[in-house]
Order: structure tokens, then sequence, then C-alpha cells
């Protein structure tokens, strides 16, 4: 029995097995929140509750508020953003300054206040969003030291320098305003409620999936379709949207903000907040952020010495719980994670109707028609990619010199070489990750030398990775959706109320993503991470999430390196299966069994050239070849 | 011309220690990944330390060797109590938390530097301490014209850049700095070569926090005025500094450190007290934005 043939059945019943603990989990869960809420409805009314303890709650809330914002950047995207503060800061002084100098009601400015601090981010961030991890946090606290210096310097007379704006007024909705304790819980409260909801339906949306994939693996993520600047910059323009929103309260309930209440410190906290909780994890969240305003109100008597075991407290819980306290499990919530509405509960049924169905590019009838290759003489083939007089140079090296490589619809073309011949950086030539320094690249017949790798694969070329690329956190099944990402449209507004549009594209993507993922045989690891799945495992999970994208040229690196023997002849088997599909492939590889078993065409690369190209056979006896490979007999 | 000679010594005063708290970041972070947020608390307690040597322990010192027997006492003794302290911080709030990758680690640091600056207020008060008068040396020496140079920040930068090429020397031209370098780049490779990994760390702890206290001390002597939190603003601009530099590059880290002093002493001289900082930072960006991995660095394409 192959890994592709393995019945229905026994994987349905291990499906079953998980499924009784989910439900227990989600009940429970649900009870908790129930409850939770409930606690919070009655907060105010319980007897030890001074007003106190209610503005603590309120505290709790507004960093509720600032650590949701900074988790979106952090926690999904994986950005580090020690800056928050500074847009906080935007948010509570568009609200001081435009209601103290002309007197706009604090309630309309909340959106003004988000869409301020948002544009304030997305114009600042966006020069230099394409630097990496520390770079981007350093200027991230340039950014927020430079807001914080700016309102305490008083540029105009805008922002009354280090004495800060005051008379703010109270949030006023026509005949009801808020001006007490228990109204301003009330008010933030219900805002987060709001919020949660929404950002729960963008972590459950292609956006929110997009969010994760960047942070697992960047290039891994613009090779399938992600579009990461326009993510990355998306990310901040709504985290700092909605720190613009917390700033806006914040203001309303203090009447008084100053450039002290937005210090570098303060972004830090907000760090602090969502790694204290975990990393994406929205409970968590909630959970950091509390933790971060009770903790030193508890040991308030001990007043200075309160920041101290703050700060030993910190280090204690990252030794001791270095992921958060409520990590973001994936694996446990099983397809309903992922938030797709009307999904069938029983999902052997739902396996069976797609497999029953075929892929949803055969019903489509998107991409490549069956062609039937022995029919046409194999030079009169069309070219479904060419590469023309190709040269890739890094500084001096040529490691790639004016290559032509086609590939003809319906073959499998090898590109076979010695170790350093170049094959790996021609690929990433063609897949955009390195652009040519030379020549063009023609893909059914249009120019698309020099593309970003996102709008590569969106032409139609998918590929692999020599050394596996998967998103390593991220369930199988949640892999395999990402490369179909690019064929949906849904954006930030869709994906929050989960129009019917969008959970269309939706269950595409996931349809899609299930027939692959069954195709290949990995249907029974669906909600395992890809990090557990073992090596071989783990490379055809990667080939499931190329073809996922329905293309109409798959490019294979070295498929086969790290698998054992059944392993490849199972891959051959595979291969040439996706041949009859109409996928036209190029791989590189060095198992001679596979290149030979496979292949209709072999290119031979070597020192950057061709040096060869033909059917296997003549390509076995080619003196040049074997010169290549051997080295030349004396 | 007398202006910029003195914002020019004022510039490299202050740039020396940038330079001195950059190295400390930028050796950490080659090592660990891990930007050290507490190291700029530790730059607080050396000065704290060196204030309490001249304060209550030098005396001996200055009365046998004069006021100058009496600093290079404190900076010594700051710089070996503040090493021990780096050496004990890695123990407690990194070494535990090291396998569990880097953000935790960022937190464990958040939480080290609030825990420090919060114990230099709860032992020292939350006020400005000055250092004695009578332990800080007077006199200056004349340049040129009316340009002076007071001899404490003649020796500050004297011997800033001493230890900055003696530094420069250890890491770039000995066999154990370029152990140092190879764990920076890869570590799993170089413990495989039989490099002592703990041993680089404990170098690492060691030194440059060692670094930091002289800058603490010498700060201190050339400001008189010292408070709890003066290691948040001289932290950041030294973490920018070796940004600046390209993080993980020493070298970089104390030509970063020099040139922000400059570029900042410049600023303050002729255009702003008030936007200096912002002019910084502006700068910092715009440098990023046309060399993204600092001044000094190689580009290293990722490998796909």
């Amino acid at each position: 029995m192959s890994n592709f043939t393995r019945t229905i059945t026994d994987r349905i019943n291990k499906f079953q097995g998980a499924r009784a603990t989910i439900f227990k989990n989600k009940r429970q869960r649900r009870i908790l929140l129930i409850v939770l809420i409930g606690l919070m409805l009655v907060f105010p009314f319980l007897p030890f509750v001074s007003n106190y303890w209610l503005d603590v709650g309120f505290f709790v809330g507004i960093y509720v508020l600032l650590g949701l914002s900074l988790n979106i950047v952090l926690g999904e995207v994986g950005l580090f953003n020690l800056g928050q503060a500074g847009f906080y800061a935007i948010g509570a002084y568009t609200t001081g300054i435009l209601y103290t100098q002309l007197n706009i009601p604090i309630v309309l400015l909340l959106p003004i206040s988000a869409i301020v601090a948002g544009a304030v981010a997305y114009l600042t961030v966006s020069p230099i969003i394409h630097l990496k991890g520390d770079y981007l946090c350093i200027v991230t606290i340039g950014i927020g030291e430079i807001i914080r210096i700016t309102a305490n310097n008083n540029p105009f007379g805008l922002t009354n320098g280090p004495n800060g704006i005051t008379g703010i007024g109270n949030p006023d909705f026509g005949l009801f305003s808020i001006r007490t304790s228990t109204q301003f819980f009330y008010y933030v409260w219900i805002i987060i409620a709001l919020v949660i909801v929404a950002l729960i339906n963008l972590q459950k949306s292609r956006i929110g999936r997009a969010w994760n994939y960047i942070r697992e693996d960047e290039i891994a993520a613009e090779s399938n379709g992600i579009d990461v600047r326009h993510y990355k910059l998306l990310a901040f323009l709504i985290g700092t949207a909605l720190a613009g929103v917390a700033g806006n309260i914040y203001g309303s309930k203090m009447m008084i903000i100053s450039p002290d209440n937005f210090t570098f410190m303060e972004s830090c906290l907000i760090f602090a907040i969502v790694l204290l909780g975990g990393l994406g994890s929205i409970p968590g969240n909630v959970l950091g952020a509390a933790i971060i305003v009770i903790f030193p109100e508890i040991f308030r008597e001990f007043a200075s010495y309160r920041m101290l075991f703050f700060g030993a407290a910190l280090v204690v819980m990252m030794v001791f719980r270095p992921g958060g306290i409520l990590p973001r499990r994936r694996s446990q919530a099983g397809f309903s994670g992922l938030g797709i509405a009307n999904l069938p509960t029983d999902e052997n049924q739902y396996i069976e109707n797609i497999v029953a169905q075929g892929s949803v590019a055969q019903r489509t009838g998107a991409p490549s028609q069956a062609v039937h290759p022995e029919s046409v003489p194999s030079g009169e083939k069309r070219r479904v990619l060419e590469t023309q007089q190709v040269t890739i140079n890094f500084g001096g090296l040529i490691a790639v010199n004016k290559f032509d490589l086609n590939v003809r619809e319906g073959e499998i073309t090898a590109l076979i070489g010695p170790n350093g011949a170049g094959k790996t950086t021609l690929f990433n030539g063609i897949t955009g990750i390195y652009p040519p320094t030379k020549g063009r690249i023609i893909f059914m017949d249009e120019d698309i030398t020099a593309l970003k790798p996102h709008k590569i694969i969106a032409k139609g070329i998918a590929r692999t990775f020599q050394n596996i690329r998967l998103f390593p956190s991220l369930t199988c099944i949640e892999n395999v959706m990402s490369s179909p990402h690019y064929h949906a449209t849904a954006g930030p507004w869709e994906s929050i109320v989960h129009t019917s549009r969008q959970r269309k594209e939706e269950h595409l993507i996931l349809e899609t993503a299930v027939y692959r993922l069954h195709q290949i045989g990995l249907w029974e690891y669906r909600n395992e991470l890809a990090k557990n799945l073992p090596y071989g495992k783990q490379k055809l999970l990667e080939i499931a999430r190329a073809l996922a994208s329905s293309p109409k040229l798959l490019i294979l690196d070295e498929p086969s390196s790290g698998l054992n023997d059944k392993e490849s002849e199972a891959l051959i088997e595979f291969l040439l299966k996706l041949k009859t599909e109409g996928f036209p492939l190029l791989l590189i590889e060095h198992d001679m069994n596979v290149v030979m078993g496979t292949s209709d065409r072999i290119t031979v690369m070597d020192m950057g050239s061709k040096i060869a190209e033909d059917v296997p056979s003549r390509i076995y006896n080619d003196p040049k070849v074997i010169e290549a490979y051997l080295g030349k007999e004396e | 011309m007398e202006m910029f000679a003195e914002q020019l010594i004022n510039g490299l005063t202050i740039g020396s220690f940038y330079a001195l708290v950059a190295i400390g970041y930028t050796m950490v972070y080659g090592v660990m990944k891990l930007i050290n947020f507490a190291h700029g608390d530790l730059f607080t307690l050396g000065s704290y330390l060196g204030y309490t040597i001249l304060v209550i322990g030098a005396g001996w010192a200055t009365a046998t060797f004069g006021v100058w027997g009496g600093v290079i006492v404190a900076v010594i003794g700051a710089m070996i109590g503040i090493g021990f302290a780096g050496l004990l911080l890695e123990k407690v709030a990194y070494a535990p938390v090291y396998k569990a990758g880097r953000l935790p680690l960022v937190v464990s640091a958040l939480g080290a530097s609030i825990f420090i600056s919060n114990a230099i207020m709860a032992i020292w008060g939350p006020r400005y301490q000055a250092y004695p008068q009578a332990s800080i040396p007077t006199g200056s020496l004349v340049l040129f014209g009316d340009v002076r140079i007071t001899y404490v920040r003649l020796v500050t930068i004297l011997v800033s850049l001493g230890l900055m090429a003696l530094m420069y020397y250890i890491i770039e031209k000995t066999t154990f700095g370029s152990a140092v370098r190879a764990s920076a780049l890869d570590k799993d490779t170089a413990t495989l070569m039989g490099i002592d990994f703990k041993k680089i760390i404990r170098f690492v702890f060691f030194v440059g926090p060692s670094l930091g206290a002289l800058a603490g001390v010498f700060a201190g002597l050339n400001y008189s005025r010292i408070i709890f939190n003066l290691g948040q603003t001289y932290g950041l601009k030294a973490f920018t500094a070796s940004i600046l530099g390209g993080i993980g590059n020493i070298p970089g880290a104390m030509i970063g450190g020099l040139l922000l002093g400059l570029m900042e002493a410049l600023f303050e001289g002729y255009v702003s007290g008030a936007w200096k900082n912002v002019f910084v930072f502006v700068i910092l960006i715009v440098i990023l934005i046309i060399r993204p991995t600092g001044l000094i660095s190689e580009k290293i394409a990722e490998k796909v």
C-alpha cells in the first residue's frame, strides 16, 4: 500500500478520536468565556469594587487595546516594533489638539485619531519596511522617540510642550455622555469586545494567514503569492490605527495628556504584554495586559519597590513560560480553528466530496489543458518557459552565464549538473528571488523577467525549495492554503465582516488545499504542525503547497534529496501522474533514478553554462556530461 | 572656529561614551542575537558604583596618590564590579531563557532593565546625585587661542580611544578574537570547531559591561550629576550607534558611537538642542534607507 492510496477509512478513525477532545475543549472554553463576560458585566456592582478598582479595570482595558494593536504587528507578522507608544501618542494628541482648538466632539475624534495614527505610520514606515528584524526595531524606537520629542518641543504652539494638553472633554453620545468610572469601564470594554471580534475574524481569514506566513518564512511567503510588503504595511496600518483609538480613549478619560505618558518605557511595556500573553494569542493578550497593570497596583504599598518586583517577575515569567501564558495552539483546533463558516461537520464526507469532484482547477477548467505528449514530436511542442541568455552575477562571481533553458508543454524537463553549477541560482532567477543581471525570461509568451516572486506565482509558476522552506509553526493544511491565496481578492473589510463572497473564496481555498494534501498522501497529518513532520513528508508537503496554487508550471528543486528508496519511487510515480494531469515540470535532481525515470528532456549545467540539452538516453552517453561529473580522462 | 572646536571636543567626549557602551551592545548581539536592554542600566550602575567608591572608599587613594589616584581606583573598582554584575545578569536572566528563542530573551532583558534601574533607585534614591567636587580632577589644557580642554575630558577621550584600539586588536588580531567573531557568525559551527562558547559568553558579558562602567564613571566625572535612569538615554543612543555601524560589528560600534556623538554635538551647537535627538534618529533612518544593514557591514544575501 503506497502513501498515495492508503484507504480513507483509517484516516477517518483517527480523525474521530481527535474530534472528541476538541469538542470537550471547545465546550469548556465557551463556558469559561460566558463566565468571564458575565463577571465583566457585574464587576462594577460587586461589593468590594470601588472607583479605584474600576479605574484599574479601565486601564487594563487601555493596555488590552494597546497590546492587541501591537500584537498585529509583532504577534501576527513577527515585526519588532518598539515604538507603539508613539502612535498611541498620535491618537491622544490628535484628540487633544482637535478638541481643544476646534471643539470637535470626542466621539467623532475616535475614528479620526485612528486614521491619523494609521496614516502617520504608513508614511513613516513605508520607506523602511524592508529592513530586517533589529534594524526595523531601532527605526520604530526612533519614530516613537521623534514623536515624543516633537510633542515635548511644542511645534507651532500646538502641543503645549512638557506640560501637555489639558481640558480634553468626555465622550458624548448626544443625550448620553460618559463621565463616571463605571461608564468609562463599560465604554472601553465594549470597544474591546468589538475590536476582538473584528480581530478574530481577521486572524481567521486570508489576511491573517498571510501575516502568519510572513512571520514564519518571508521568502516562502513571497514565493507563494503573498505580497510581503503590502501585508506588512497593512499590519502596521491596522495596528497603529488601533493604538490611535486607545490614545483617544485614554485622553478623554484623563482629560490631560503629556509627553511623559508616551515614553520608550511605555512601548516596552506594550511589547511585554504581547510576549507575556503569547504571540498572536488574543486571550493571552488580555491576560498579559491585566498582569502588567494589576501587578504593580497590588504591590502599591511597597511604593518604590513595586517596579523592582515587576522587573524581576518579567524575568521569572520568561524563564518558566517563554512561550507566554496562553499561547495560540493551532493543531488542537483542527479545521474549526480555520474559522471558515459552514464546513460540513463530517470531515469524512467533506474529503470524499472533494476527491470525487477533482481539483478545483479541473472543475473550473482553469490552467493547463490535458496534453498528449506522445502525439507531438518534442521539437514542435510549445515552449512554456524559456530563459534567453540569462546571466546572474554576485559581485564578481558569474553564477549563471548566458543560459538558455527550455521547458516544453506536457514534458518533464530535468536540470542537472555538479554541485555549485548554478542550478538553484537559475531557479531563483526564474522565480524572481534574484533578478537576472542580464537576459530575459519568457513564460507563456510573456516577459516575466525580474517580476517579484509573488507576481511570478500568479503568472503560474510554483516552486519548491532545495532546503525545505515550510511555515514550521502552522498546520499542514494552513501551509497548503498559502498558495491559493492570490486567487482570492477579499480585502480587510470583507475579511473582518466575513461577507458571503469572502466565505466562498475561503471555501475554495480550503477545498484546493484539501484536495492537494489528500492527493499527496498527507491528509492524516492535516492538523499537525509542519515542523513535526519527518523530513520526507515535509518535502511532500512543500510539493502539495506548490500544487495548490494551480500552477501552469511546477519547478521542483531536488525533490528526492533525503528520501529513501521507497519514498523516491513513490515520488517518481507521483510526478508521472502529475504529468498526465497536464503539468509541465522542471526539476533539479541528483538522483539519476528519478531523472531517468521521469524526464523527457535533460539540460546539463556546469560552472553556470549549458553544456548539453537532449533526451535522457543521449545525455547519458554524452562525453561532455561525463567529463563535467567525473573529470577528464587523461 | 572656537565654537566648532568646542563642539568637536564635546562630540568626541559624548561619542566616546556612546562608543564604549555600544561595544557592549554589539558584542552581546553578536554572540547571542540579543538586544541587551539591561546594558544601559549596567552603565548607570557603573556610574553609581564609581560614585560610591569616590565618596566612601577612595579616600586613602586620594590621600596617597592625589585626585587621579582616587579616580583610577573608582574606575577600576567600577569596571570589575560591573563586569561581575554582567556575568550575574547573564546567569540569572539570559542563560535559562536562551533556548526558548529570541523574543522571550528580549522580554527578559526588558525585565532585567526595569529591575536594575529600580534597584538603583531603591539604593541611591530617586534624585540626582552629584559626584563629590573634591574627587573630580580640575585644570585644563590650552589647545590654541581660547580653546581649552579640561584634563578630565582629555583623559576621557584618550582612555576611550586607547581601549577601543585595544578591543580592536583583541577582536581582529588575536586567536581569541577570531573565536569571538566565529561564534558571532555561526555559533554551532564554532562550537563544533572546538570553541568554548560558554567562555566566549563570559568574556562578552564581562568586558562589555565593564567598558560600560568605565563610560559611566567618566560620564559622572564630566557632567558630575547622575540619576537612576541615566542609562535609558545613553543606552538608546549607544544601541542606535551600534545599529548605525552595523550591529554585531565591533569596529562599526566604535565608529558609529563617535559619529553619533559628533553629529549630535554639532547639531546642538549650530541648530538646536531641543531637536538634537530628532535629528539623530532622522539621520539613522536615512542611513538605514540607503544602507539597510548599517555603515560598516557586508551585504549578506540570504541563502535560498
